[in-house]
């Protein structure tokens, strides 16, 4: 591999690493904040692209979807939390299948609105050309996608840290019932919280429906995705959802070039691999066992 | 989106077609055309007086669910639209046809065509688009003697010779009226070896089957007309990124590659090509026809332009009964036809004809397989008939570009390989 | 006192046996029905998902370790017994159960020395990123195991002279295995072994105190779950004599663990029932109605909502109160 080569390499890995942040942010936050497993993150993914298909299609305004997509699903996660996930806090067996069901209903209803053709996003325009990187062209919204990553990443980091509803959602994971007692309304919280994750699948599904695809199942693949992100970086914590991405996006592109015949099982190895060294993933924190 | 509904009638299964224009009210479906009725056929070979024989049951599996939905649901439309020309009778019998979902899963295949076999008792059966599935029933059918057009699945096993019978064999029940590998892998890699004097070629395909099935064809052709492949690339189904792949190909020296991909990977494929400005590097895309079927140019459209690859239709080609399909497939369903589509109505048409030889009998087996081997018509695709040998179809390949025409993306033929006929073994 | 007991026992072995023997003979008295060798080849596909889910609930309910690749080990079993015949030759049950068996042991062996170590939904990844890595190497290897084009030429088994080979004589198999599995399943359950694999999830660390090796538990546990579902595999692959990718991937492993939970984890005829529910809605139902799928995902979340305890524990619920 020519230096050249390597750096573009470096792009495309940095930025599947971003497209796997934006992917497994919600995901992260939904288990990290509430400790809930929610298989249906696919699902929403799923939605938020189709949506992102009918928005183009009637109005050719990309942007547009990306007003649209998320706050639609995550009115559909403020509906769904208090309705069918508040009775199972911390019964994740229970959500695993709930989850699962949520998740087929949505992608079967999906297939009979939308049909089950497999369809693609253009890139929106402006983003649509490639800039000249060492001599030869690289797309810019993969450059996009990083400058996104970041953004959300910073963003998602303040409100976490630095504002009350984010002190609200820590302290809630911490203490539920204290919170309670200090007068806080544990339910709206934790269906916002819910709301939020899902409304950041339905913007992973915008960002990343121009690059990955739009077709029948997407949702179990790009779930898989997100979960073996969320559990290398260290499951619940923010950090740890970039840590995952940062390491399995290069890591899945220069392997896959470099070692063909290991592509299809590669980023389960690298999860296996780096739970056996840090059992809770590369940033995540020992809870306490309940 | 979906095909627009033709009345029910009730000796059809319940199918998801026909639920969905019954019960959805919030799709955004293109506007149901108006009721089907029965169209006395200008084709019509029998005398419309004579008392209809008894119905004819056909099964067909296709995959309605997964990632190959779209392909069953064009081929149902072609079957659908097929028997809607020929007034729902063939060979004075009326039609029922029991739709099954594939799935994807070689298990539900299994499971479904033991359906058609012990409880819908199907007289014949059609179908199955994936090749797993095809090997995985092979040998149910063949024992169950069963007449069963394959109008996908293009193994080349299926219609071969093989040892063991291994990965699959072929069957005197087993007639296919779409492809093997070989035909559209083999004769552009003697093509471009020979006759475009093309002296290297690196190929790229997806990892599995049917993607090496065509690498190794498509090798042996281009090799044996004196070409040289400088090396080769593969990844795996249905992968998420493909600039890897691009970069990597960009990175190298030959400029011809070929490839092996279909659907949502062949989209991508091409999308990521055009990012990393391929074409003006001077890099040249080529493939087998799948790569640029009418599936994926509706998507990409112009950024395949110059794209050639070889197959055995393309929606532009020039003869009187194709120009028929196409207009009639898009009065009917506003849509460009596909080659799924095609091979699907072909399989329609081989079996109408070898009914009408056989005045609709089919108990004798052995004279309805015959009949069906000695069916020649003027399709779409050409001048098609089955090889006796294989049952597999012979065949024109043409050598097809990419170019936008009225707007649309469309394959336009550039050359042809007469006559093509799968060795066999 | 004693003889009321007994006569109610005897009561129940005599209606299991019943029931038994009418399952294993069902092809033979359903003839007169027609769509009977459909219905036969359906309820052997459900019998085979019964043995994988009963084989998965050893761990997901008895001993609370939620497998989410357990599929890796029925697949493995599947590729086994097809491809041990194919080498020797052989036509021979015990060879390819053997085979089977040996090689899904051994692979739960591996995988479990590793997965054992995490719990909760570290544990639920770990396995699925293994069973990912099965499907990988089965998809890979195509020599071996066919690769994507699947092992097609499995033999058909024989035992001491008697040919399993038509679909009747292959649901005999099935159902007497399948038996056999319940009967094992029900026998580890009830003893020492099984009680103490219900300790570990109720309490693992009180197990530790009371002098159990819980990593030693625990990976027998899964190395015998896996051998079970190797059984399971094996029958597949002689069922349709073909072994596909599919066998060892996600949709196969999620099958039998929703088959599990809706059926009622932790009880004997749980995963039975839930195989069967499961199967009927994702391979029947599609004949007849458009959206299989979506009542499939309506089924999980109303049990879960309604009937955490599965089938099997609602049935409880209702038969303790009508009892009452």
């Amino acid at each position: 591999m020519t230096p050249e080569t390597a750096v573009v390499q470096a792009l495309n890995g940095i930025s599947f690493g971003a497209l796997l942040f934006i992917l497994a942010a919600g995901l992260s936050l939904i288990f990290g904040m509430m400790d809930v497993v929610n298989l249906a993150h696919g699902a929403f993914y799923m939605l938020g692209a189709y949506i992102t298909l009918t928005v183009v299609q009637r109005t050719g305004q990309f942007w547009l979807a990306l007003l649209l997509a998320p706050p639609l699903i995550g009115a559909l996660g403020l509906v769904m939390e208090p309705l069918l996930l508040r009775r199972l806090r911390g019964r994740h067996l229970d959500q695993v299948l709930l989850t699962i069901g949520v998740s087929l209903v949505i992608a079967d209803l999906v297939g009979l609105t939308w049909g089950r053709e497999i369809r693609s996003v253009p890139f929106p325009a402006g983003l649509d050309h490639a800039i000249s990187i060492l001599g030869g062209d690289y797309p810019v919204y993969r450059l996009f996608v990083i400058a996104f990553g970041v953004v959300l990443a910073v963003i998602l980091a303040i409100v976490h840290r630095r504002t009350r509803v984010g002190a609200l959602i820590r302290a809630g994971v911490q203490d539920a019932p204290m919170l309670a007692a200090l007068g806080v309304d544990i339910d709206r919280l934790f269906a916002v919280t819910f709301a939020i994750g899902a409304a950041l699948a339905g913007l992973a599904g915008v960002i990343a429906a121009p690059v990955f695809g739009i077709y029948p199942g997407m949702d179990v693949d790009y779930l898989i995705y997100s979960l073996v992100v969320v559990v290398v970086g260290g499951l619940g914590t923010l950090s740890g959802a970039v840590a995952g991405s940062a390491l399995i996006g290069p890591i899945d592109t220069f392997g896959k070039v470099l070692f063909p015949q290991f592509a299809l099982a590669l980023i389960f190895a690298v999860m296996a691999l780096v739970l056996l060294l840090r059992p809770t993933g590369l940033l995540g924190r020992i809870r306490i066992a309940r | 989106m979906d095909a627009k509904n033709g009345a029910e009638r009730r000796s059809y299964r319940l199918t998801r077609r026909k639920f969905l224009a019954a019960s959805s009210a919030a799709a955004a479906i293109a506007a149901c055309g108006p009721a089907a009725t029965p169209n006395p056929s200008g084709a019509a070979t029998v005398e419309p007086t004579a008392s209809p024989g008894p119905a004819l049951k056909i099964g067909q599996l296709l995959p309605f669910t997964k990632v190959y939905a779209e392909l069953g649901n064009s081929m149902k439309r072609a079957t659908d639209l097929y028997l809607k020309q020929k007034g729902n009778k063939l060979a004075n019998r009326p039609v029922t046809v029991v739709y099954e979902d594939e799935a994807n899963d070689p298990v539900v295949g299994a499971q479904k065509t033991q359906k058609f076999i012990d409880s819908d008792r199907v007289d014949l059966m059609m179908g199955i688009v994936a090749t797993p599935i095809a090997y995985a029933v092979r040998n149910a059918i063949d024992a169950a003697k069963l007449v069963f057009i394959e109008t996908n699945a293009g193994g080349n096993a299926l219609t071969r010779t093989t040892t063991n019978c291994t990965p699959s064999c072929k069957s005197k029940y087993i007639f296919r009226s779409s492809f093997s590998s070989y035909q559209i892998s083999y004769p552009i890699g003697e093509y471009f070896a020979t006759q475009k004097g093309v002296k290297e070629v690196f190929t790229f395909v997806a990892d599995y089957g049917f993607g090496n099935e065509s690498a190794a064809d498509f090798t042996s052709g281009f090799t044996k007309g004196g070409g040289k492949i400088t090396g080769s690339l593969k990844a795996p189904l249905g992968s998420a990124d493909f600039l890897p792949y691009v970069t990597q190909l960009k990175a190298q020296n030959t400029k011809d590659i070929y490839s092996f991909f279909s659907g949502t990977d062949a989209i991508n494929y091409i999308k990521a090509w055009t990012q990393l400005g391929m074409t003006a590097a001077g890099y040249k895309m080529n493939g087998a026809g799948f790569l640029t079927e009418q599936d994926v140019l509706k998507e990409v459209k112009e950024q395949a332009n110059g794209a050639t690859t070889s197959l055995f239709w393309a929606v532009t080609l020039d003869n009187a009964e194709n120009k028929a399909f196409v207009d009639l497939y898009q009065k009917e369903y506003s849509l460009l036809p596909d080659v799924f589509a095609l091979q699907a109505w072909d399989g329609m048409q081989a079996v109408d004809l070898a009914l009408q030889a056989v005045k609709g009998d089919t108990t004798n087996k052995d004279a309805f397989i015959a009949a069906l081997e000695n069916v020649k018509f003027k399709s779409p695709r050409g001048d098609f008939e089955f090889d006796k040998e294989t049952h597999n179809p012979i065949q024109d390949m043409y050598i097809r570009e990419v170019k936008v025409q009225s707007g649309q993306a469309v394959n336009t033929i550039v050359g042809k390989v007469a006559r093509v006929t799968d060795p066999g073994k | 006192m004693t003889s009321v007991l007994s006569r109610a026992r005897t009561l129940q072995l005599v209606g299991a046996l019943i029931a038994a023997a009418l399952l294993v003979t069902f092809p033979i008295w359903s003839t007169p029905w027609e769509g009977s060798r459909y219905a036969t080849s359906i309820l052997r596909d459900m019998l085979i998902l019964a043995i994988l889910a009963l084989s998965l609930d050893l761990l997901v309910g008895s001993a609370g370790m939620p497998s989410l690749g357990h599929a890796a080990y029925f697949g493995a079993g599947a590729y086994a017994a097809a491809i041990a015949g194919q080498r020797f030759g052989s036509d021979d049950l015990l060879l390819g159960l053997g085979a089977a068996i040996l090689v899904s042991s051994l692979l739960a062996l591996a995988i479990g020395a590793v997965a054992v170590r995490a719990a909760g939904i570290f544990f639920l990844m770990l396995t699925l990123a293994f069973a990912q890595m099965v499907f990988a190497v089965a998809f890979q290897a195509a020599d071996i195991t066919g690769g994507s084009n699947g092992f097609s030429g499995v033999r058909r088994p024989m035992l001491f002279g008697l040919d399993f080979n038509g679909p009747d004589a292959l649901f005999h198999l099935v159902a007497v295995v399948f038996l056999l599995v319940l009967l094992l399943v029900w026998r580890i359950r009830s003893s020492t072994y099984g009680r103490a694999l219900v300790g570990l999830r109720e309490n693992e660390r009180r197990m530790r105190a009371l002098g159990y090796d819980t990593t030693r538990l625990k990976l027998s546990a899964f190395v015998l779950a896996g051998a079970i579902a190797g059984v399971g595999g094996a029958l597949q692959a002689y069922s349709i004599r073909f072994v596909s990718t599919n066998d060892v991937g996600v949709a196969r492993s999620v099958e039998a663990f929703v088959s599990v939970l809706i059926g009622g984890a932790s009880t004997l005829l749980g995963p039975v029932v839930g195989a069967i529910v499961v199967l009927f809605i994702e391979r029947v139902m599609p004949s007849y109605i458009a959206f299989a799928e979506t009542v499939l995902g309506l089924v999980f979340i109303i049990f879960v909502l309604a009937a955490r305890q599965g089938i099997v524990g609602m049935v409880r619920v209702a038969y303790a109160r009508a009892r009452a």
